[in-house]
């Protein structure tokens, strides 16, 4: 614990101590603000005075005192405020007993299933999230999400107040419930994680850091839910993916598509543990989509080489996962799994049954599997002419770059 | 996804809306009383649902001031449009599910009443903002 930095030790406590407040006085919206309050006296402070004997019930003394001085401006009525006079925080809160901790995590993930809730888009929950549960301020959500940050303000006040309208109480879903509840929290990680891993390099950098935050969720739901296959299959999946980070681009900033990547640039610790993480959730038998895709990625993970990967196995893998989920792009995929393990015709024909899902009929990615099909078959002249037709639809530039550079190493082969 | 969508309007449209007489309807300080107050309650609207990012309006063409080189030596010039050529006079920047959210926010706010039938070819531009790469496919 001592060898942490402050802003870890903050980050990972931010949550337990916005749960206790809640657990004990409600006013979510209110106790999420006097606990960000609580993290900057701490930053401002530790690094000064020494870090206290107990961080957490430091913290949560602060932020209960910033929670009193908040209801109280507020100008709630006179009964909360006497209400609110008369709190005195027991002992045992500045001297937790040894059982605490237990209840503080449940608490975690009583606050995650809170920031994802069904009544909030997915942009809400998400920003939530990252600043309840991830302890970010509002500045950095902000830059990451490239929003000006009173945009944020007000996103995360809106969703905080619809949170408090909902009526929802502080404990954790029915059992009913909790798979559906579970499902919407996963996704909201995966679309944090999928948010930094999707920026590059360079002046997005800021928002590479929401892949780390989201890997750091993650562990902390995984370990909170051990028994779950699809928590431990999206920390997996995570992991396996973000595995690869080092070798996506290169020097010059440009992509570096899996089969040119220098594969002794991936992560090997992150591989191991991954792969480890995605057997033994696989191994209990209730086989889930995010699980399916760790699968995937960690047979691409353990392919010493781009030849040398295991395709039939995954074009099986992408089987099972297009019966579970009508997701286009998982039918792209399979295409391409298809075409690597059966030949570029077969994967073809896949791709003609993809022509009539309106979903991605026009997007730039069927374009360029098209394209690297037909190169894989010889018809340079029409591969050429696919790569340049998904330059033009693709919206990033460094997407764009790539499929131009394809097409132009097709010239005069033809 | 951002989104930007763009409105247009010529000097000309610009002076009828400032009462001048240029053969358009003019507009009386009821229209754009009008105007102002469609134009609050869509962006309070967008705000609420947490969609808008941005929006500003222009000031008209001529005032805009064009910088450029020629044979090496930058220059200036002052209001470079003809009187009816339709430049750009507005825009939102939206965060939302899909473009075809953000065409709607863009027909709503194609609702905007004014006077006469002068804008009835009006037209507004969606374009997606350059942001990320936008999958894990490397």
């Amino acid at each position: 614990m001592d060898d942490t930095r402050d802003e870890d030790l903050l980050r990972e406590l931010a949550p337990q101590v916005l749960g206790a407040l809640v657990r004990r006085y409600g006013h979510f919206p209110t106790a999420e603000d006097a606990m960000q309050e609580a993290l900057l006296a701490a930053a401002a402070q530790w690094p000064e005075e020494g870090r206290p004997e107990d961080p957490r019930a430091w913290l949560i003394t602060v932020a209960s005192r910033r929670l009193t001085d908040l209801l109280r401006s507020e100008q709630a009525r006179r009964r909360r405020e006497d209400a609110v006079a008369a709190w005195t925080l027991p002992g045992d809160w500045l001297a937790p007993a040894a059982d605490q901790p237990v209840a503080a995590s449940d608490d975690t993930l009583v606050l995650l299933f809170m920031c994802c809730h069904p009544s909030l888009t997915p942009s809400s929950q998400i920003a939530l999230t990252l600043r309840a549960v991830g302890g970010l301020t509002t500045a950095e959500i902000a830059r990451a999400f490239l929003v000006p940050e009173s945009t944020m303000t007000r996103r995360i006040t809106r969703a905080k107040q619809r949170v408090k309208d909902s009526g929802v109480r502080f404990r954790l879903p029915s059992e009913a419930e909790r798979t559906e509840r579970l499902a919407a929290v996963l996704h909201v990680l995966y679309l944090i994680f999928n948010e930094g891993y999707a920026s590059t390099s360079g002046p997005d950098l800021q928002r590479a850091e929401l892949a780390a935050e989201a890997i750091r969720l993650a562990r902390i739901v995984h370990r909170l839910l051990p028994g779950d296959a699809e928590v431990a299959g999206l920390l997996a999946l995570m992991l396996l993916t973000d595995a690869r980070r080092p070798a996506r681009t290169g020097p010059d900033g440009a992509l570096i598509p899996m089969a040119e990547q220098d594969r002794s640039l991936w992560n090997t610790a992150q591989i191991e543990e991954g792969i480890a993480l995605v057997t033994g959730a696989l191994a209990r038998g209730r086989v889930g989509p995010y699980q399916l895709q760790a699968a995937i990625a960690a047979v691409h993970d353990e392919a010493p080489s781009a030849e040398e990967t295991d395709w039939p196995q995954i074009a099986a893998l992408y089987e099972l996962l297009m019966r579970m989920s009508g997701n286009p792009m998982v039918a792209l995929n399979h295409a391409v799994a298809v075409a690597m393990s059966q030949g570029p015709t077969a994967g073809l024909a896949r791709l003609e049954r993809l022509r009539s899902d309106e979903r991605i009929a026009a997007d730039h990615r069927m374009y360029a599997v098209r394209a690297h099909l037909l190169e894989m078959s010889g018809d340079h002249a029409a591969a050429r002419e696919a790569y340049e037709e998904a330059a033009r639809r693709a919206m990033s530039l460094p997407q764009q770059r790539y499929l131009h550079a394809r097409a132009a190493r097709l010239k005069g082969s033809d | 996804m951002k989104y930007m969508i763009l409105s247009y309007a010529s000097q000309r449209d610009y002076e009828a809306m400032a009462g001048k007489d240029t053969g358009l309807p003019v507009w009386s300080e009821k229209d754009l009383a009008a105007m102002g107050e469609f134009m609050t309650t869509v962006n309070k609207e967008l705000e609420e649902s947490g969609e808008l990012v941005e929006t500003r309006g222009l000031t008209a063409p001529v005032h805009t001031r064009r910088v450029g080189a020629r044979d090496g030596q930058p220059f200036v010039t002052d209001g470079p449009y003809a009187e009816t050529q339709e430049v750009l006079a507005g825009y939102w920047i939206v965060e939302c599910e899909s473009i075809d959210r953000a065409t709607e926010i863009a027909a709503r706010l194609g609702q905007c009443p004014y006077p006469g039938n002068a804008y009835d070819n009006a037209y507004a531009d969606i374009r997606p903002i350059a942001e990320a790469a936008d999958d894990m496919g490397f």
